[in-house]
């Protein structure tokens, strides 16, 4: 039995009075692996981001709905303590705020529940160790002075922190070299179970390398121009966007 | 007889550091000194380039107003004798979409105050501004560079390279003035000083100004010698100190130097410090 | 939201508010003649030479005219102050001895709380005297001195009379003179050679008459290789009249000593805090100070640093928050004096509500500093598009061997950064408290715990129901 946690319904998107998507529908359920792939430009950042609701883009026509419920008119926060993750492209710098502080308000806040820190610590502790990050980085500022790969460490440690129910992971695997897109493929594959799902935007695939890719879309000029199973990804990787098909006007 | 103002600090602080005020040179007050104006009018879309060389004029007074779409480029090249004072003040106005490019240079004079007050008034205007001085013997400099930003999405840029030997005097104040409204606006300035020799007195005075939120503002001001590891490795290769002195004061003025459109007043500015650099007391 | 707002803002009033009857024994009149003056050195017994300075002061007071620069403070009127309130009782060296009232307004500040927790001595200023004063045993045991003014005046006459307002002279600025007139109260402290007190000094200054002025004298003179933490904190309930605070704070951090001078000032926003502080620090000495602005109407203050000795230092942090009818004009001032000496100036400042921050400083190297070194990093905050921020910082560099760096930033909070707060869950408000408590971090790390949790609070109090 699947159940659906993530419905998109005729997405119209776009910034600055530019549609950017145009008209995506796209259905994610429980315990799926998606795989979004697509030239520089297509809109696949833009859909992330709008999934999460980013405030600088508008959605203008269709719909989003998460777990049966209608989140298009929805906060960010609001999503993400209903259960969305964005794993960040270029992650922000944010000075006098610690990992550990950030990470025990926000489970806090999608939590409801007061956090005791001793428990908190241990098990931050755990899923640093496990990331190969330096116990120190807790206490350093989010992302200051991080390397491109300690950055994106440190969003799956917060993917793993904070487990919501829907990863969306934009190009988490770029700039990496190949151990450190192994430690975060491992992190990744540790989150993902029959209970939850993401949705992976991806330039070389390894990062799918421990996980089962269910479905693969291939976005072009904000569509959805092709779909199919795990074979695509290979097929793209080999043969380029160039013979997936122009959108159809 | 009382001192006739030149210019003044956009917000006062305190007076025992005498960056207040710049008054007019005695010499130039007690003989009264002719005022040579320029007026320079920037149609719309059109571009303007005007190089202006000053060795004989002590007084001059610049205004140019461009107009929507236009660009001016305007270059001022202070290059009196020694012995004398001079001033120059310039007004620009920016309108919708303008852009101002000013590139100056203080060589000459025995006392020389340059005032420059760049008003961004239009939205999505622009100012970009890169000054040198080179001040020695007992040289007095006195610099008042104001950018205000009225318009929308306004961007400013203010550089300024500097070099200071004997016991040269120097006061550069900077201003970057943000107004309510000027939403989306950026400005960025800097100084940079390098001290040749004790005995010099630098005076650095960047402010900023915002009654905007919506704005995005940085200076930063760099004062100190030269650096001794720079030094070291151009030595190792053969240079003695005066001119290790020449090349790296050559590089720091280089990226102004270059928006000189004239191959012979560039070539001209840079003669003129490295000999001035070779004669260093010190 | 509205309701949380209003709920909040109750709060804060009800804790610094707190307005007592006045019932001061003796009151001097308005306004300031020669004769207050006599009355004032009268009421304290002063020596003659104290008279002598007070009544020199006064002469210099009425000589030197009011800055050109910085906020305006056309709305003081002197001739309506009261510069002089005497509150009922003696002064006590056991808490139980302080009259009810002042107790209760003590206690809800949390003072003595904070004596027994976390600090080794106290002083408690209400209005123009210090009614409790205590230090610890093991402290007075190994020579340290902690007192009030009045007393310092009259047991240790020698050492005040070698160092009083030797730093700040009455004739350095008007509201100097002012304060040499008819200062009041205050901290004296004496730390000997080598003696280390671990555990910090507090002051806490708190005016309570309406239209009164409060002109406490703190002098703290730390020996060589000795070492000290002080902390004064100040407030005031809220009148319709202007309040006057002009204080004067003199740090003399001799040869090897270590000063640290925190403040956390939450005076009430009817008060013009026009103080001055200043410290001379000898050979291998360092001050610190770290300076938390908030309250006030108006504020003009720049403590300034006087390396004097060769390799003395300076640390300054310092956070500014001004929010509605605010105009807090702060920073510092370092004159290097001697080789090698080393500044580093660290401020954050925060405008909201239509409040007026400014930035403020001077940096002076003297042809003898050579080797010195200093940095100066400030950032501002703007929280809206009524408030204003300025930066206005001098540098005067008189000598080529130095390493000057100085750097500023003016803007707002990036809306990215609220986007990746609030996609881990985080609401918008809370995501912006922690951006500016984040913002002042720099601050919060350099105060005693119990005093980054008020700064955090007085921050909290400013930003909840204005943003988003």
């Amino acid at each position: 039995m699947t159940e659906t946690l993530l419905e998109i319904h005729d997405l119209h998107a776009g910034a600055a009075g530019r549609e950017i998507l145009k008209g995506i529908d796209l259905t994610i359920q429980k315990g799926e692996v998606h795989v979004i792939l697509g030239p520089n430009g297509s809109g696949k950042s833009t859909l992330m981001n709008v999934i999460m609701g980013h405030p600088g883009y508008q959605v203008t026509e269709g719909s989003l709905t998460f777990e049966g419920k209608d989140i298009t008119a929805l906060k960010t926060f609001e999503r993400a303590r209903a259960g969305i993750f964005l794993s960040f492209q270029t992650p922000e710098e944010i000075p006098g705020i610690t990992v550990e502080n950030m990470l025990r308000t926000a489970r806090q806040a999608i939590t409801g529940k007061r956090e005791r820190i001793f428990g908190f610590r241990k098990e931050l502790k755990e899923m640093m160790e496990e990331l190969q990050i330096d116990p120190s980085y807790s206490e350093r500022y989010l992302n200051v002075g991080f390397s491109g790969g300690e950055k994106k460490r440190n969003e799956i440690l917060q993917l793993l922190m904070l487990r919501p129910k829907l990863a969306l992971l934009d190009e988490t695997d770029s700039g990496l070299d190949v151990d450190a897109v192994q430690i975060v493929s491992r992190g990744v594959s540790k989150f993902h179970n029959g209970d939850n799902a993401c949705l992976i935007i991806t330039h070389n695939a390894r990062i799918l390398d421990k996980l089962k890719v269910d479905r693969v879309h291939v976005l072009k000029q904000g569509r959805i121009v092709e779909e199919g199973g795990p074979e695509l990804v290979d097929q793209i990787n080999r043969d380029g966007f160039g013979h997936i098909k122009e959108t159809t006007e | 007889m009382e001192k006739e103002l030149f210019s003044t600090l956009p917000v006062p602080t305190w007076r025992w550091l005498g960056v207040n005020e710049a008054y007019l040179p005695e010499e130039l007050q007690t003989l009264p000194t002719p005022v040579r104006k320029i007026q320079i009018d920037v149609p719309a879309g059109q571009h303007v380039t005007q190089v202006i060389a000053n060795r004989t004029e002590q007084r001059t007074e610049i205004t140019a107003h461009v107009a929507e779409g236009g660009s001016l480029q305007l270059v001022q090249l202070q290059l009196l004798p020694s012995d004398k004072a001079g001033t120059c003040s310039v007004a620009v106005t920016a309108e919708k979409d303008a852009q101002v490019y000013y590139t100056g240079a203080e060589i000459g004079a025995s006392r020389v105050l340059a005032q420059v007050k760049i008003d961004l008034a239009g939205d999505n205007s622009k100012a970009d501004v890169a000054a040198l001085y080179f001040g020695d013997g007992t040289r007095s400099i006195d610099l008042n560079y104001v950018i205000t930003q009225t318009g929308k999405k306004t961007e400013a840029n203010m550089q300024v390279r500097g070099a200071l030997q004997d016991s040269a005097a120097k006061i550069f104040r900077g201003t970057l003035d943000f107004k309510a409204g000027s939403k989306g606006s950026t400005g960025r300035e800097k100084e940079e000083v390098v001290l040749l020799n004790e005995g010099i007195r630098n005076r650095s005075v960047p402010l900023m100004l915002s009654a905007e939120e919506d704005v995005n503002g940085q200076h930063a001001v760099s004062a100190g010698r030269l650096d001794n590891s720079r030094l070291f490795y151009l030595m190792s290769r053969g240079l003695d100190e005066k001119e290790a002195r020449k090349l790296v004061v050559g590089a720091l003025f280089a990226t102004v130097l270059e928006r000189v459109p004239d191959a012979d007043l560039r070539e001209e500015i840079s003669r003129e410090v490295e000999e001035r650099i070779e004669h260093g007391q010190r | 939201m509205e309701q949380q707002k209003t709920f909040v803002e109750d709060i804060e009033r009800t804790l610094y508010d707190i307005r007592n009857e006045d019932h001061s024994v003796y009151k001097t009149e308005r306004g300031l003649t020669e004769e207050i003056i006599r009355d004032i050195s009268r009421q304290k017994k002063d020596p003659a030479w104290m008279l002598d300075f007070r009544l020199q002061s006064l002469e210099k007071y009425y000589r030197i005219p009011l800055p050109v620069w910085g906020p305006d403070i056309s709305e003081l009127n002197m001739d309506d102050i009261v510069t002089y309130v005497r509150p009922g009782g003696k002064m006590a060296g056991n808490w139980q001895e302080v009259p009810e009232e002042i107790k209760a307004t003590f206690d809800r500040l949390g003072i003595p709380e904070a004596e027994r927790t976390s600090l080794s001595g106290v002083g408690a200023q209400y209005d123009s005297e210090v009614v409790y004063h205590r230090v610890q045993k093991e402290l007075s045991d190994q020579g340290v001195i902690y007192t009030d003014f009045e007393t310092a005046v009259h047991e240790y006459e020698d050492i005040v009379k070698e160092y009083f307002m030797k730093l700040v002279p009455p004739k350095d600025h008007k509201f100097a003179a002012l304060h040499g007139a008819v200062w009041s109260g205050g901290s004296f402290v004496y730390v000997p050679e080598g003696v280390h007190v671990d555990i910090p000094l507090q002051s806490y200054f708190r005016l309570n008459a309406a239209g009164a002025g409060q002109f406490e004298h703190t002098l703290i003179i730390c020996e060589k290789n000795s070492s000290l933490h002080f902390i004064e904190g100040c407030s005031a309930p809220r009148y319709n009249v202007t309040n006057l605070h002009a204080g004067c704070v003199e740090l003399y951090v001799k040869e090897g000593a270590r000063l640290r001078y925190s403040t956390i000032e939450n005076w009430s926003r009817n008060m013009m805090n026009l103080n001055t502080k200043r410290a001379l620090v000898e050979k291998d000495g360092l001050i610190e100070w770290v300076s938390g602005s908030f309250g006030s109407h108006v504020s003009c203050l720049y403590p300034s640093s006087i390396l004097h000795g060769e390799n003395a230092r300076c640390e300054f942090t310092g956070v500014t928050f001004a929010s509605r009818g605010q105009d807090l004009d702060t920073g510092a001032t370092v004159v290097m004096l001697a080789p090698n000496t080393s500044a580093n100036i660290n401020t954050r400042t925060i405008s909201k509500s239509g409040g007026a921050a400014t930035y403020r400083s001077a940096v002076k190297v003297t042809p003898g500093a050579k080797g010195a070194k200093c940095l100066v990093n400030c950032e501002s905050l703007l929280l809206d598009e009524k408030s204003r921020s300025d930066t206005l910082p001098v540098m005067d560099i008189e000598t080529d061997d130095v390493e000057i760096g100085h750097e500023a930033k003016i803007g707002r909070i990036s809306d990215e950064a609220i986007f990746y707060l609030t996609s881990r869950g985080i609401a918008e408000e809370e995501a912006q408290a922690m951006i500016v408590r984040g913002f002042v971090e720099p601050v919060a790390k350099a105060l005693p715990l119990e005093y980054a949790v008020e700064m955090n609070n007085l921050i909290n109090l400013e930003l909840v129901g204005s943003m988003g």
